[in-house]
């Protein structure tokens, strides 16, 4: 039985951190939008760390915000500790990171969902999408009890919820995380239209309560005493700043714990080959790391609250999938944790996802018009890398619909262009995680100049409203003055000058400098400088930073827009999708195959393919310009 | 955009070969290298001497293309010089102390495209060639990749991949144990690592003769028998030798192999003072046949006086500080008491270590053969086992990657953060991988997953 439910331009498949991202944008950019989540009371959940950014994470929650996501936002409502982690290292790598309420974000993130105009949230499973007769169009959806509801373009963001099969010991069921339905029939309906799948696992720690834990055996880790905020409009927000903070807690697992496991090691399911998912390096089990690294007579353990309303902790590091018995033997032993119950089980997940390479760098599977991938599905892993991927596939619909070009980030210009084009143009034989290391230019993509980056691009697109973009400009303004000053200004060799410099441990000078190069000494900060200047104008700190970092690192970065310069060359000759590549003479086998699969828009993007080789390169340049002359 | 060059013509038997500058800079490195660059007009071809730092190095044709009127459509400059491969190679490298990049294999035909040049018909037979050239590319980049520096490159960088790697895992994962930085493991690090490629780089020199073979010129006065040396190692009759002196007028040029290692050998008119006009040009460029070759033989005749020219010409030799050896021919007419004579004499002018020889015997040869290599590699010939470089291309990539790592080191003395001393090693790393073809990026992040342990 079925029934015609009702038109919408965008349907959401899913309410995690990608399909929320994903319909908001739609939504705000004027498109009825209809999202569906199997459970309601999931919408936005961290069934992992209670945590949002962290290292490179954290650098895309600041450029969501500046697209006009939410995350940021969210996060800055619901944190209860706030750090900027490697602050002792350049300003390219502080990231921040937030412990979340884990309810509360969840709350604020309904509410917000559920006042946002043009939306519709139902509690529903989803069973099929409904295509054209040739099967190259997304034109519906029908949920688990009848209901089909026609749209315009599908965004797919099932996370770990597709065919979803926990793992504890010998024990599997099938199951999303935190109890929650998994969506079996989707699986099977995208392959019946040709969408290519494959087996991903992850896993999480036990959540222990913390009334049974002995704290005075653990270290405390505080958050930051200035609290570091997530959006550009919550910049001045005295009571968020202000906000108590909870604390983190230390331990380490120990010989004994490390014993137990390798006594048992044969009842693991990743030792015993009943897990056929690819599991994620960058998030091994605390089996894994035990036998792989054998010489480690410990491992670190962090202890993180779930929120202010519960005793619930998060134990950071010892993920696994034990049976339940090893477990609580393994949890015991760890000092401050001998009495420890645990209020959920640790478990291993494995979930169908999509071979990302099968989308376009709008997110859009290449058969399939107006079927769109965001999140865990397309083999990515982490909230905020999910949250990117859906804004971005709802950027692109909501373009689609309006019969525009797609939104695509490069990856000179952001995390989020590095994190997509890594997914699509390279491909990922493992849950893919963001980190700096993956980012080409790194230095110009840095936290804290998102905004620069990325905010006029929101603005265009229409996800930053009128007022937010005016006081941006005026902030863009006041930077760029600034550095103009202070490329004018000199600073004469006196002597409260040479006295300011003995103290800071710098050099003294004889001649007259522009303050602009003695900001460049590392020892010297802009208020050190700022210090001899009677006529320094009142700034903000997000001001002066940007003036700080832009002339303290300017060679650097100098050197860092030579090299994208270059980069964009390549990436600004364009590749038809009509080419067939494999006419094209003189490419290897191995390239035509690759090239015809995935055909990429650019040559630049076209050299990141696996396969293709510099002689390849040169070939399609040759190739190109025939076709131009023709 | 970098200037870039490359020989244009095929290395080997033609009589001219062709040096091709593309990019802002190549009229600027002609500017410094060329006697006639005021004549040089967009579109010409000027004749002129190739000048470096006051030496003469080749008698050239250089034709300019001006931006965008080139197949380039950048501003290039041929340099045609005459053919054999040690001054075709003498003058790439020339080019390159001047500025220039060593091209990679298609690359002109990149830079043609990227700038909206190249027309049809060129556009299909530069695909053969680049496929041709890609594949010979590829079979000389095995052969020298092969062994010993394949593996010697991929240390050098396994070690930078490693700093890298303590970097990225101190970035990405902060508050872990045991992933802090420490400046001085990573000064030392980086210092051991420039004084390995600075070894590796002062193998170019070795590599280059093993590669190129090692120029030598015979010397000597006439009829002392050159040409029949040479003959003798050609191990045929090369040169018309006769008993009257000065029958070799010009100079003849022969390629002759001693074991692994190939002579490029000059026979040259013997020296005396003539009134012949054809001899006299030839005496002449004997002389200055010096100035170009890694290696004198100069011969003298057992049954023969020292003269003043012999005197004269050795000194020359010595004083140009290049590598010698007085062989004295002839033996089979020894006589002890002239040659008792003769001998005091040699060590009077400081003459010593001779070799005898007889050609006309076959004697001594084999002595002087042993005698040309040990002066060229350490240890006879075991040293063409150990790793040495021999390509100009490894030579400037390896260059560009000691550059990045000085500037690293610069940095972590001037207390840079770790990302930012990242960012140079990185480049090098990259450059050291151009030369096996890897990609840095994705070895770091499998680096840091096999050594540290991190994760939820």
């Amino acid at each position: 039985m079925s029934y015609n439910a009702g038109e919408y331009d965008v349907v959401v498949i899913g309410g995690g951190h990608a399909g929320c991202e994903a319909a908001l944008a739609t939504s705000r950019l004027g498109k009825k939008t209809a999202m569906f989540i199997i459970n309601m009371d999931t919408l936005a959940n961290m069934p992992c760390n209670p945590s949002i950014g962290g290292t490179s994470k954290g650098h895309l929650v600041k450029e969501l915000d500046a697209l006009g996501g939410e995350m940021g936002k969210n996060a800055d409502k619901t944190f209860i500790q706030s750090k900027m982690l490697n602050k002792s290292k350049g300003p390219a790598v502080h990231s921040l990171r937030m412990q979340s309420d884990r309810k509360k974000y969840h709350i604020e993130m309904k509410k917000t969902l559920e006042n946002q105009a043009n939306l519709d949230i139902y509690q529903a499973e989803i069973v099929e999408i409904i295509t054209n007769d040739k099967k190259d169009k997304a034109i519906g959806v029908k949920t688990m009890i009848g209901a089909i509801y026609n749209t315009k373009t599908i965004i797919v963001a099932t996370g770990t919820y597709l065919k979803g099969k926990i793992i504890i010991g010998e024990i599997s069921y099938e199951s999303g995380p935190d109890g929650v339905f998994p969506a079996n029939d989707l699986s099977q309906n995208l392959i019946d239209i040709g969408v290519e799948l494959r087996r991903f696992k992850t896993g999480t720690p036990s959540r222990i309560n913390i009334n049974r834990m002995d704290l005075s055996k653990m270290e405390i880790q505080k958050g930051d005493n200035e609290i570091s905020l997530f959006s550009y409009e919550n910049v001045n927000n005295i009571d968020m700043i202000n906000k108590n903070q909870v604390n983190c807690y230390l331990t380490y697992t120990n010989e004994n714990t490390h014993k137990i496991i390798l006594d048992n090691i044969h009842r693991s399911p990743l030792y015993s080959g009943q897990i056929e998912g690819i599991g994620p390096r960058y998030c091994p089990s605390i089996e894994d790391k035990v036998v792989r690294f054998r010489d480690r007579d410990r491992h670190q353990i962090f202890i993180e609250p779930l929120g202010e309303d519960t005793s619930e902790m998060y134990i950071q590091g010892m993920s696994s999938s034990m049976p339940e018995e090893i477990q609580i033997a393994m949890y015991r032993s760890v000092q401050g944790l001998e009495n420890a119950t645990l209020m959920r089980p640790a478990y291993a997940i494995e979930y169908d996802a999509i071979d990302s390479i099968n989308l376009n760098l709008n997110l859009e599977y290449k058969s399939i018009e107006g079927l769109f991938f965001a999140g865990q599905v397309n083999g990515s892993s982490g909230y905020e890398e999910a949250a990117v991927q859906g804004l971005m596939a709802g950027i692109n619909a909501s373009l689609k619909i309006d019969n525009k070009g797609s939104f695509v980030i490069d990856r000179s210009e952001g995390y989020i262009g590095v994190l997509i084009d890594d997914l699509v143009t390279k491909g990922t034989n493992e849950p893919y995680r963001m980190m700096t290391s993956r980012a080409e230019y790194r230095l110009t993509l840095r936290q804290d100049n998102a905004d620069l980056r990325l905010r006029e691009k929101g603005y265009n697109i229409g996800l930053i409203s009128q007022k937010i973009y005016n006081k941006f400009k005026i902030k863009r303004e006041m930077i760029e003055c600034e550095i103009e000053r202070l490329k004018k200004l000199n600073i004469y060799p006196n002597e409260e000058t040479n006295e300011l410099f003995r103290k800071l441990g710098s050099s003294e000078i004889d001649v007259c400098h522009r303050a602009s190069d003695l900001i460049k000494r590392s020892e010297i900060s802009y208020d050190n400088l700022m210090a001899l200047d009677k006529e320094k104008p009142n700034l903000s700190k997000d001001v002066t930073e940007q003036v700080e970092i832009h002339l303290k690192y300017e060679g650097y970065i100098k050197l860092q827009f030579s090299q994208i310069e270059e980069f964009k060359k390549l990436e600004n000759k364009k590749l038809s999708q009509d080419i067939n590549y494999s006419k094209i003479k003189g490419l290897c086998l191995e390239a035509r195959q690759k090239l015809d699969k995935q055909k990429p828009l650019s040559v630049g993007q076209a050299s990141r393919i696996s396969g293709v080789s510099p002689a390849d390169i040169s070939v399609l340049l040759i190739y190109l310009s025939q076709i131009k002359r023709r | 955009m970098s200037t870039i060059t490359a020989i244009g013509t095929s290395l080997g038997t033609s009589g001219i070969n062709i040096i091709r500058l593309s990019g802002e800079n190549s009229l600027n490195i002609i500017k410094n290298l060329f006697n006639n660059y005021s004549k040089l007009s967009p579109n010409s071809i000027i004749y002129g001497k190739l000048i470096d730092n006051g030496s003469f190095v080749d008698n050239v044709l250089i034709s300019y293309f001006k931006a965008p009127n080139s197949f380039t459509g950048e501003d290039i400059c041929e340099i045609n010089c005459h053919g054999g491969s040690y001054i075709t190679k003498e003058i790439l490298n020339l080019v390159v102390r001047n500025g220039a990049e060593i091209a990679t294999p298609g690359e002109f035909s990149k830079r043609a495209f990227l700038n909206g040049k190249m027309d049809l018909s060129e556009a299909e037979g530069i695909i053969d060639l680049i496929n041709a050239k890609t594949k010979t590319e590829a079979r000389i980049a095995i052969e020298q990749l092969d062994g010993q520096l394949f593996k010697k490159i991929v240390s050098l960088r396994e070690k930078l991949i490693e700093i890298l790697a303590q970097v990225e895992v101190s970035i990405d994962y902060p508050e872990y144990d045991n992933v802090e930085v420490d400046n001085i493991h990573v000064l030392n690090l980086l210092e051991l690592e420039i004084f390995e490629i600075t070894k590796l780089l002062d193998s170019y020199e070795e590599g280059k003769y093993i590669k190129n073979g090692i120029n030598v010129a015979i010397l000597g006065r006439p009829n002392v028998g050159k040409s029949s040396l040479l003959n003798n190692l050609a191990k045929y009759e090369r040169v018309i030798v006769t008993d009257i002196a000065g029958t070799t007028r010009d100079i003849v040029e022969e390629t002759v192999n001693i074991g692994d290692i190939i002579l490029n050998i000059s026979d040259t008119a013997g020296i005396r003072d003539t009134e012949d006009i054809i001899e006299k040009i030839g005496v002449s460029k004997s002389i200055k046949k010096i100035d170009e070759v890694d290696l004198v033989i100069y011969i003298l005749n057992a049954d023969d006086n020292l003269s003043k020219e012999d005197i004269d010409m050795i000194s020359k030799i010595k004083n140009k500080g290049i590598k010698y050896i007085v062989v004295i021919n002839k033996m089979d007419k020894y006589i002890k008491s002239i040659f008792d004579t003769f001998t005091l004499k040699l060590s009077e002018n400081n003459i010593n270590d001779t070799i005898n020889i007889s050609v006309y015997e076959n004697k001594g040869i084999d002595e002087l053969k042993r005698k040309i290599i040990s002066m060229f590699f350490d240890d006879n010939l075991n040293s063409v086992n150990e790793v040495m470089i021999v390509n100009e291309r490894h030579k400037k990539l390896l260059e560009k990657s000691i550059e990045y790592l000085k500037n690293a080191k610069k940095d972590v003395i001037n207390d840079m953060p770790v990302d930012i001393i990242s960012i140079q090693i990185k480049e090098s790393a990259k450059k050291l991988g151009e030369i096996i073809g890897n990609d840095v990026s994705q070895d770091i992040v499998d680096k840091i997953f096999t050594k540290f342990c991190l994760g939820k």
